[in-house]
């Protein structure tokens, strides 16, 4: 479990990372202050300003505070902008920094096959928490608590029991009233989680499987279903909505308790003859000015609930401990050229055994088909056999180079001969289109592909990695296929079946799969269960 | 700028509305609370200031009675500010539910409609539609006050102050007109700052998302040096465009301070000239800023409401490219006895290259086996899709007994078909659960018996399914799906198959199991397939796409989901 002592170490180590981080922090910070405390200063200088004058004085004596007034009138806006500068720059390096972090760390581990997926989407959305915690948490709760404490000192020069009481009612309205409407209203939200997450997982499935329901008279089903979800959503959100409700209220009374105190105790001291009449003023209407400055906490306190959330989980990636070795460490000079285990057992370093005693010869040149259902091991023992993760015991011998086509391999939104130079980043212009025709790529090198190879299709993206594969001055003499064709329509997989067993014919192919017909094409197939460690898993 | 207001939101969410008239009914009620305040704080301190006493001359006998009203007001202002945001939240969440719903059914409307992909549609109907929270509960309750609360006020300060009423009336104005203006000359700044940070960020995901890829080609701590230097490259350019987007902000907060600066320091030099009382003077000091705060909490929410604004944006353009149902729908004739015509029929996706059928035409006879042959990316899947009527042709028409399916109940005419997709979906629950579909009041023998014949006797019918079939192989999702559709067509009383390569992945033996429960049948069918043993159960092949076939990829259902 992720502490808020957890995210103030990773902020203090961020600041600490950014050449005068800390400078940075308090030069925002000071502007900040600057900013909110010109709006409050203006009401209170503006408010002594009205009764000086009304006392008659020569106009010499209104100079100052005339003056006064019209800096601080244009303090604000000028300060206010130097803030959001200095602090969005200060924000943006610490998310660099953060992301830097985030993907040395997530590299150290291995993650092929570990059902990532939505974690790797998740965190980097996840990292966006830190400009959120600085520029709308950090910032204004700071200067806020400054301009607090500033106010409260400068009133205490006319009224010191005053001066006691706005910063009793301060400390309520900005700090425990938006304490307590966050700690509430995430009470209220958490109460909304499964309600959430019954609702998008429905809308997931429907979003998928459309056609299905359309076909066979599921709709309207499966929208009275999703109304009943969306209703229970909507009266576990209603609590948060009326907490929030409640607070915005009672920061309200309590400008107006300022407000009240202020002439009470201010008219009490004026007809004492203790306080002079024009500093009445003052203290009446500098509580109006703190108003908006209490709004500012209560935004901080809503954004810190939320950025904590996602800044916990970006910590947890952090502090995991580092499973198998990450990269795959390829000795280009090994002379092994098949692959050999013998008694060899796999499974994640953090996780149970899950195949023991295997036994595979594979010479270059042979192919063979491992199958056995889901879950059973097969990109595991995969990743054991290219060495990112150990074995867990026996002896593995396996070349140096493995070439591996994954099911769905990630396509980066660059061109084609860069996604191609994954597979050798040395590799010339030459030897990428001559990878590339190999694979049966017939376009530009220099097309961009879009995000996710948007404008690839599926099969076309599998041929990219293939030329991956191939793009290495050597080819490997170890390639291993991990249902290549999965998420292809028929043609587009026997088409490039024909392709794959003709390009590395010379290889050994080690072929992981459930198709029947990529099967027939094997010189073997062997059935993993026979391996499998305990009880079937289903 | 989005438009302030949508008019699509006004027009769809009947919920907003009454939440638009109540709001300016709280407005009006906060602006008269707002003066009044002002009035009793301006009366009361000016009071005291005069007599030195706690006791004085004016419209109220004695302080306490205006700390008695200025308690009400405060009051009054409280209850209002909690009420608006209760309103809020009840327009905001009956909106949400009814935008999520339109969406919903707008998808199963048009299932094929691959413009807008699954994740847009599960980001836009969860988090997206969750940002309505902050156009309705700040926006749009700022937009309403800042049309009544500064009109209100200025025509106060009026009533006391001509000259502060002049610099109010002056200033006010250039506040939406220099926004107005610097919105317009930093907007393409504005779109290429958006357009780093999303490119930065989008790096990034990438890089994370393709981290396994890069592991296994032993490159992924390779890129930390790129992922440094795009970083601050980007962040370097992310800065100098800010520098101009921040400018809008800075003046609306300058012009709103300064201009109260102004008319402090303007009434300040009248009273001591003795042209103004304290009172007065005091009353337009507290009001002043009151005219500015909407409009300045306007430009503070504006990107509250963006997000909200942009995502309903989105919701719309889903809804709105539904076509509308026949208005008088036939019953469609049954396809046991009825000719299935296909004449001349071309499908165009909106915005894909080209068509991605086109011109096909040929007939199913009652009882008759058609299969549909040719290239990747000929169009096979896409007749099946209109002959479901998932999507309608561009051009020519479908006709069953001679009637127009775009004419036809779609619902009657589907319940009449046995379909199973290239990549079936399979819905949460079990194996068992996913067959009944076909059949709901299927015994579990019933449902047995079609899963081994469809060739999935190795399938326990309890097994549970999770997230979309997760852990079903495609070949596996494939023998359910077609378990389903058996059972349609031996108890559900449909009169077609539709199957679109029911037998790819599957061993020879069960393959023959499959085509033996299709024939066995006796109904008509329609089948894309490669694979001969299902060819030779045809009557006839029908072949699809003469010309040069279009490339895989213009394909929506080939492509990756």
């Amino acid at each position: 479990m992720t502490s808020m002592g957890d995210i103030r170490a990773l902020i203090a180590r961020l600041l600490a990372d950014q050449p005068r981080g800390r400078l940075r922090l308090t030069v925002s910070i000071l502007l900040a202050v600057f900013a909110s405390g010109c709006s409050v200063a203006l009401m209170g200088v503006s408010a002594w300003l009205l009764s000086r004058a009304a006392e008659h004085p020569p106009v010499l004596y209104l100079l100052v505070a005339a003056v006064g007034v019209r800096f601080f009138g244009i303090g604000r806006g000028v300060g206010r902008y130097f803030e959001r500068l200095t602090g969005h720059d200060l924000a943006l390096r610490m998310q660099s920094g953060l992301r830097e972090a985030t993907y040395a760390s997530l590299s150290r581990t291995t993650l092929l096959g570990r059902h990532y997926g939505d974690l790797l989407v998740r965190i980097t959305a996840d990292v966006e928490g830190i400009v959120d915690l600085v520029v709308r948490v950090i910032l204004p709760f700071c200067s806020a608590a400054v301009v607090f404490l500033g106010t409260s000192a400068i009133l205490a020069i006319f009224s010191p029991l005053d001066a006691f009481v706005l910063f009793a009612i301060s400390i309520f309205a900005g700090i425990v009233v938006p304490w307590l409407a966050a700690r509430w209203s995430r009470q209220a939200d958490e109460r909304a989680i499964p309600a959430r997450g019954e609702l998008g997982d429905k809308i997931r499935e429907i979003a998928l499987d459309a056609p299905d329901m359309v076909a066979y008279g599921l709709a309207d089903q499966e929208l009275t279903a999703l109304a009943s979800i969306d209703a229970k959503l909507r009266d576990s959100e209603r609590d948060g909505a009326w907490t929030r409700g409640v607070a915005e209220a009672a920061q309200m009374l309590s400008t107006g308790l300022a407000v009240i105190c202020a002439l009470i105790i201010g008219a009490a001291a004026v007809s004492n003859g203790l306080m002079p009449g024009r500093d009445l003023a003052v203290l009446v209407l500098v509580p109006l000015a703190l108003h908006e400055v209490y709004a500012d906490f209560t935004k901080s306190a809503q954004t810190l609930t939320r950025s904590r959330t996602a800044l916990a989980r970006v910590v947890e990636v952090l502090q995991a401990e580092p499973v198998g070795s990450g990269d795959r460490v390829a000795d280009p000079d090994s002379p092994i050229m098949g692959l050999h285990l013998s008694d060899v057992s796999v499974g994640w370093p953090d996780g149970p055994e899950l195949l023991a005693g295997i036994d595979l010869d594979l010479e270059p040149g042979q192919s063979v088909a491992l199958v056995g259902h889901s879950g059973l091991g097969k990109t595991t023992l995969a990743a054991t056999i290219m060495g990112l993760i150990p074995a867990r015991s026996g002896l593995v011998q396996a070349p140096g180079r493995v070439g591996y086509l994954e099911q769905s391999s990630h396509i980066f939104a660059t061109s084609l001969a860069e996604n191609v130079r994954i597979g050798n980043k040395d590799a010339t212009d030459e030897q990428v289109v001559e990878a590339m025709t190999l694979a049966g790529l017939h376009l530009d090198p220099l097309r961009e592909v879009g995000e996710q190879g948007a404008t690839l299709s599926g099969g076309e993206a599998q041929r990219v990695a293939l030329a991956r594969v191939l793009a290495e001055p050597r080819y490997p003499s170890l390639v291993i296929l991990d249902e290549p064709t999965e998420h292809l329509d028929r043609e587009t997989a026997q088409a490039l079946l024909d392709d794959l067993f003709t390009t590395l014919g010379q290889a050994g192919l080690l072929v992981i799969t459930h198709d029947a017909d990529l099967m027939a094409r094997c010189d073997r197939v062997i059935d993993l269960s026979q391996w499998a460690v305990g009880t079937e898993l289903r | 700028m989005a438009p302030p207001l949508d008019p699509r939101l006004l027009k769809r969410a009947t919920a907003t509305r009454a939440f638009l008239v109540a709001v300016a009914l709280t407005g009006i009620a906060n602006a008269g609370c707002i003066i009044a305040q002002a009035w009793l704080i301006a009366y009361a301190v000016s009071g005291v200031f005069a007599s030195h006493s706690t006791v004085f001359e004016g419209p109220l006998p004695s302080l306490s009675a205006y700390i008695g009203l200025l308690a009400l007001v405060f009051t009054i202002r409280a209850g209002l500010s909690w009420l608006s945001s209760w309103l809020a939240h009840r327009a905001s969440a009956s909106v949400k539910s009814q935008l999520r719903t339109d969406l919903m059914a707008a998808r199963l409307a048009n299932p094929r409609d691959t413009s807008t992909t699954s994740s847009t549609l599960i980001y836009l109907a969860t988090q997206g539609l969750d940002n309505l929270d902050g156009y309705f509960a700040k926006y749009l309750p700022q937009l309403v006050m800042a049309a009544f609360i500064p009109v209100l006020v200025l025509v106060v300060i009026l009533g006391q102050d001509i000259q502060a009423a002049l610099i109010v009336a002056i200033t006010l104005p250039l506040i939406p007109l220099f926004m107005a203006l610097i919105g317009v000359a930093t907007r393409d700044q504005v779109n290429r700052r958006l357009k780093y940070q999303t490119k930065l960020a989008n790096h990034f995901t990438d890089l994370v998302t393709g981290l396994p890829t890069l592991q296994v080609f032993g490159r992924a701590r390779a890129q930390l040096t790129g992922l440094k230097l795009v970083e601050q490259g980007s962040r370097i350019e992310t800065m100098k465009t800010l520098r101009l987007a921040f400018v809008s902000g800075g003046v609306l907060e300058l012009l709103a301070t300064l201009s109260v600066a102004l008319v402090a320091v303007s009434v300040g030099f009248r009273v001591v000239a003795g042209d103004l009382d304290l009172t007065t003077a005091l009353f337009v000091l507290v009001l002043a800023p009151e005219a500015y705060l909407p409009v300045r909490l306007v430009g503070v929410h504006f990107h509250d409401s963006a997000d909200g604004a942009a995502a309903a944006n989105s919701v719309f353009r889903v809804i709105d490219a539904v076509a509308a149902p026949p208005a008088v729908p036939m019953a469609p004739p049954p396809p046991k006895t009825s000719e299935i015509v296909f004449d001349n029929v071309s499908v165009h996706y909106p915005g894909a290259d080209q068509a991605s059928l086109s011109h096909l035409s040929f007939a199913v006879h009652p009882g008759e086996v058609v299969a549909l042959v040719g290239r990747s990316g000929s169009g096979k899947s896409t007749a099946l899709n209109a002959l479901l009527g998932f999507v309608r042709p561009t051009s020519g028409a479908i006709r069953v007994g001679g009637i127009d399916l775009a004419d036809i109940d779609l619902d009657a005419w589907r319940r009449q078909i046995a379909w199973v997709g290239q990549n079936p979906g399979m819905l949460r629950g079990t194996i068992g659960s996913n067959i009944a579909i076909g059949y709901p009041k299927a015994t579990q023998s019933q449902l047995r018996s079609a899963l081994d014949r469809a060739g999935g006797q190795d399938l326990a019918l309890d097994r549970p399914l999770a997230d979309d079939g997760e852990g079903l192989s495609a070949g596996e999702r494939r023998r359910v799906a077609l378990a389903r559709a058996l059972l349609r067509i031996e108890f559900g009383h449909a009169g077609l198959f539709v199957l679109d390569e029911p037998t790819a992945g599957l061993d020879q033996a069960s393959e023959a199991r499959v085509v033996a429960a299709v024939s066995a049948s006796g109904v008509g069918a329609i089948v894309v397939s490669h694979r001969d043993a299902l060819l030779k159960l045809a009557d006839e092949m029908v072949p699809v796409g003469s010309q040069p076939a279009a490339a895989a990829s213009s394909e929506p259902e080939g492509g990756r989901r």
